[in-house]
């Protein structure tokens, strides 16, 4: 059987720019990017220590998954450093990432992405930073589903862009967001031009989703979430179409970045070699000139419109928002369903949102500028508040994992590693035999799934409950899921390298406890469902383990067999455990 | 009530639909007759009806237009100008071979045409097989740019937002609405099918137009339904004797969770889909055996092999063939088709190109073509009815190479029991409101103001499905006020 070299060992030989890999055969050769070094980051502290259980609770909200190393490492400190020792990580580009693989075959498309996706996602250090990217790009979604299809550097660069704002402030975010080419493309504000005389007027794609979707939504919002209610107890719009139109205005005259301004480079047939990274900027000719009302401002007409007026404009309609008082539970809100739960409180809510608002949060009182928009208090409110972690689970508790996160919360728990380093596990879109969701592959800028989803005949729906997660959850894809999984829980997954696939595990801290089904059971259990595993899922699982016999003696052939059987127990708890509620709802 | 899945079972128990109920059934299929909430007046006969909804907010100003000079003019003016001048309106000499005279007269004009990429629909229509819907969207009560702009009038919520009026159109209410207008049909007359879990099917994802009271709806893929490998197949993990079978029965007690493991509602709802898949997975797989995808008349042109909304509709054309094995009398359905937010690139993304690309008007039209002659080769053309939906229409004005998010559009139904080769409702006027020549239907930007409700749709619909009159509020909340039948229906 093929070695599969440590992931630490792997990443020196394949460091970023360092030339190629060790490994013979296949694409071994290949120089594959650097995600990150296994070690885990160093938390200790003098604080009170969570549990073995608490830590796999926090990790399975703060992170893509626990590994045996990772609840290790956070048991030698406290959740608050955990989380200022994160933010401090430094961050690795998949915009590079992608670079080195154009540069190592030429062309480069969307799997490009993806493995650097995967890559960081399972073996990055900076965990913190890549669960929360990846809920940040379901909150301002781009997607290679569109007019983004081929451009893998621009949203490469895009999700960079998210990484870099993850811990910084919502108000670069905003800006960073509308000036990045791969929105200006898939929102259409790239190039969109002002009004005219022939009755062309500007396109209001990106003015009405930066209201709806980025900011300050449909309605006005109590800063606990709730809808604030006019005196007919009607709830009251934030904006009307004719904000969008405003608005829409002030998103003219915007193309591709470079060193002049002049009509070949807003219409393209001019580029800079890093057009579709760089932020895009102001073209006079094609900006707006026109008074611009929206949300209770008014920017006056100008006779003639500068770069240097684009910009002030953007910045009073940019600020305009972002201190709209529904941005903190807006964002707050959605955030938490990212990590936590899909139905908060409103008084969780409120303290994420008040955190979000004044930069501090009480809960970690070191992490935070004091800045409205700071988010990291906004992160840290999400993941120490009370209602993260409680001791025992009301009805509302909860939600479903997203797909992607599934299987990263596989490949960590049970230490996969890419045999070439290249975590070619690609595309997971199909709901017949595999995920049903990848990253950045949204069908629309509404993201997979919706916030507010109510899954029609459920419990869920009679308790007035949301559950986005349910929105891609279907007769088709629930098959999908499992038939991949059981596929991959046995023979990893990602293409055939010297015959064995990529990206795999040999489950070597649960095959040595394989002859003992409880003391498996409580590893897995430990890992995938945070030591909470309801005794009606442990007996099933166990009466399936425990008719897995395993053969005694000492001879080759039935120590082979007993091999073998120990493989089939772990596989069998693995998978089983991944069928069940108690994994499917994170808790 | 703390949601247990013994709740849901004690629920099930109680209405009598348990008994026949051993321990591997899935419940769903035997929840037939719970829906008839009163008696139905419905025909004997099989009757499908299919919602193709396309995503993003379908140009409908670009799909049907005047063709009369002076309307044509006027079109062409509000788009600024046609494609040859640089703007976004069809250049009139293109629209020629589609162009038709509705029976019915229409104030603006006497002859209008589908667009070019659309000949196929333009042919059904001259079979009297289309009917067109001018100007339909989702309305509470009559609108006028008057009342509109005075506020005077109760509006559909949240317009001009698509996730919103996607479920507007589909459930006469905003997202997170929990009732369909195509659920409640089958709530409705679901005790006509022997198996329930046939009643409402997406080809396409959930959609909230099929979700009802009693029945759920079955999401079926394109080639069928999947088995779930570690249920169905032969060893799992290569195991075999007790312990195969001990490892099966775990996979299917814990992922359909008939051990009542879940204690949280969702672990339940999610059990419950997995149940409603195992359940239905070989009934379906023996259905669309019996009507296999090389049957004459099912088997996809070349040019749409790949077409996702063909292969949709190849799939629920061929579950309706197969209605003998599912045993269902009346059936809803949904397929769509994205791409429609057309704020840029309008020309290229609708319209097919020279090199044979098809654009998304090509592809509804011939996917359209497709299932109605596939329903002939069944010899069920005449109890199957498809129409078409959208987020909303777009705006008239043009914003350089696209147009914005609307309200009112124009839509197709299609079926051998439409009466078609007619316009049924008010062709609106093509042109930009101004203050001295007024155009009460343009809410601004030639964001047209529905003249028929999507009410008017569904109970029109509802009445031929087989729904009583007494039941047409349930299908439409707002139908009293609106014309209960727009007579497209024979």
């Amino acid at each position: 059987m093929k070695t599969i070299l440590s992931i630490g060992l792997l990443l020196m030989l394949a460091a970023c720019g360092g030339g190629g890999g060790g490994k013979s055969g296949g694409d071994a050769a290949a120089p594959a990017c650097t995600y990150s070094a296994s070690v885990e980051v160093d938390v200790t502290d003098s604080n009170a220590h969570p549990t073995d259980a608490e830590a796999s609770r926090f990790l399975h909200q703060a992170s893509f998954g626990p590994s045996s190393a990772s609840i290790t490492a956070l048991k030698k400190g406290s959740f608050p450093t955990w989380l200022a020792r994160q933010m401090e990580q430094p961050q690795v580009s998949h915009l590079d990432c992608v670079k080195m693989e154009q540069a190592r075959l030429g062309a480069v498309d969307q799997t490009h992405f993806l493995q650097s996706f995967w890559g960081q996602a399972i073996t990055g250090r900076d965990q913190l930073r890549q669960r929360v990217t990846f809920a940040l790009s379901q909150i301002l979604v781009v997607s290679f589903e569109g007019v983004l299809s081929e451009d893998v550097r621009s949203v490469a660069s895009y999700y960079d862009m998210l990484g870099k704002n993850a811990f910084g402030n919502y108000r670069n975010l905003l800006q960073d967001v509308s000036m990045h080419p791969a929105m200006g493309a898939y929102l259409s504000h790239l190039r969109n031009q002002k009004e005219n005389s022939s009755g062309r007027v500007p396109d209001e794609n990106y003015a009405r989703e930066v209201m709806q979707l980025f900011s300050i939504g449909l309605y006005q919002l109590n800063n606990d979430g709730t809808l604030k209610l006019d005196g007919n107890g009607k709830p009251i719009e934030t904006y009307t179409n004719a904000d969008v139109s405003g608005l829409a205005k002030v998103f003219t005259g915007f193309s591709h970045g470079g060193a002049d301004t002049t009509n070949n480079r807003f219409w393209g047939s001019v580029r800079d070699p890093n057009y579709n990274v760089i932020p895009m900027q102001g073209y006079p000719q094609y900006h707006s000139v026109s008074a611009k009302t929206f949300l209770g401002v008014t920017i006056p007409a100008s006779g003639t419109a500068t770069t240097a007026n684009i910009a002030s404009e953007l910045k009073t309609a940019l600020d305009t928002l972002f201190n709209h008082p529904n941005v903190g539970p807006f964002i707050g809100k959605q955030l938490i369903q990212r990590l936590v739960k899909s139905n908060p409180s409103a008084a969780y809510v409120n303290r994420v949102a008040t955190a979000f608002n004044t930069g501090y949060t009480a809960l970690a009182p070191t992490i935070g500028s004091g800045q409205r928009g700071d988010m990291r208090a906004t992160i840290a409110a999400i993941l120490l508040d009370a209602e993260a972690r409680p001791a025992s689970l009301p009805s509302n508790e909860g939600k479903l994992r997203e797909p992607v996160v599934r299987l990263a919360n596989w490949a960590r728990a049970f230490d996969v590693a890419s045999s070439t380093g290249l975590w070619r596990i690609g595309n997971t879109d199909s709901t017949t035999n595999s995920l049903g969701q990848s990253a950045m592959r949204s069908p629309s800028v509404f993201n997979y799934y919706r916030p507010g989803y109510v899954p029609p005949n459920t419990q869920t729906a009679t308790l007035g409950m949301v559950s986005p997660e349910m929105q891609i959850t279907h007769e088709t894809s629930v098959a999908g899921y499992l038939n991949y999984m059981q596929s991959t829980v046995q023979n990893g997954v990602g293409p055939t390298v010297s015959g064995a696939r990529e990206n795999r595990t040999n489950y070597v801290n649960e095959l040595a406890v394989a002859d003992d089904s409880t003391a498996l059971i409580n590893r897995v259990d430990l890992l995938l469902t945070r030591g909470a595993m309801k005794a009606l899922t442990r007996t099933s699982i166990k009466n399936a383990v425990d008719a897995v016999a395993i053969p005694t003696g000492s001879t080759s052939s039935a120590s082979s067999a007993a091999n073998l059987a120990r493989q089939r127990r772990v596989w069998l708890t693995v998978f089983l455990t991944m069928a069940s509620p108690d994994y499917l709802v994170q808790k | 009530m703390t949601p247990t899945r013994l709740s849901r079972r004690e629920c099930l128990k109680r209405l009598g639909a348990l008994s026949a109920l051993g321990s591997a059934a899935p419940f769903a299929l035997n929840l037939a007759g719970l829906g008839a909430a009163s008696a139905q007046s419905a025909p004997a006969d099989y009757r499908a009806i299919v919602c193709l909804f396309m995503f993003g907010g379908n140009d409908h100003h670009n799909m049907i237009m005047p063709y009369d000079q002076t309307a044509y003019d006027t079109y062409a003016a509000a788009r600024g100008g046609a494609r040859s001048v640089g703007g976004i309106a069809y250049d009139r000499a293109q629209l020629t071979a589609t162009k038709f005279s509705p029976l019915t007269p229409q104030a603006i004009g006497s002859e209008f045409a589908f667009c070019p990429s659309m000949a196929a629909l333009h042919s059904l229509y001259g079979a009297g097989k289309l009917a067109v819907l001018p100007n339909i969207g989702p309305l509470i009560t009559p609108t006028t740019r008057t009342t509109f702009n005075a506020g005077s009038v109760p509006l559909p919520p949240k317009l001009f937002s698509h996730n919103d009026q996607q479920s507007v159109w589909q459930a006469f209410a905003s997202e997170g609405v929990k009732l369909g207008w195509g659920g409640r049909m089958g709530d409705l007359l679901a005790s006509s099918n022997s198996q329930s879990i046939f009643t409402a099917i997406s080809a396409s994802g959930n959609a909230v137009f099929l979700a009802g009271q009693s029945i759920f709806q079955y999401q079926v893929g394109t080639s069928g339904a999947t088995a779930i490998n570690g249920i169905t197949g032969s060893s799992m993990f290569g195991l075999s004797g007790t312990a195969n079978t001990a490892a099966k029965q775990a996979l299917t007690e814990l992922s359909t969770d008939s051990i009542n493991a879940s204690t949280l509602a969702v672990e339940a709802d999610h059990a419950d889909v997995v149940e409603r898949s195992v359940g239905a997975q070989s009934t379906v797989t023996a259905a669309l055996a019996s009507v296999p995808t090389s049957t004459s008349g099912i088997t996809l042109p070349t040019n749409l092999a790949n077409n996702r909304l063909a292969q949709q509709l190849q799939v629920v054309a061929r579950l309706i063939g197969a209605r003998a094995t599912t045993g269902a009398k009346r059936q809803v359905f949904f397929v769509s088709i994205g791409g429609f937010d057309t704020h840029d690139n309008e020309i290229t993304t609708l319209e097919d190109n020279a090199n044979g690309a098809l654009g998304l008007h090509g592809q509804v039209s011939r996917c359209m073509d497709y299932f109605y002659n596939a329903t002939v080769a069944l010899g069920i053309q005449n109890n199957v009815t498809l129409f078409t939906a959208s987020d909303f229409g777009r705006t008239l004005t043009s914003n350089g190479d696209g147009s914005d998010h609307g309200w009112g559009a124009h839509h197709f139904v299609l079926g051998g029991a439409v009466k078609g080769g007619d316009m049924y409702g008010t062709m609106p006027d093509v042109r930009l409101h101004t203050t001295a020549n007024p155009n009460l239907q343009d809410s601004g930007s030639g964001r047209l103001i529905p003249t028929t409700s999507v009410d008017s749709l569904a109970v029109t619909l509802a009445r031929w499905f087989g729904v009583s009159g007494s039941d047409f509020g349930l299908i439409a909340p707002n139908i009293a006020n609106f014309t209960n039948d727009l007579g497209f229906m024979s």
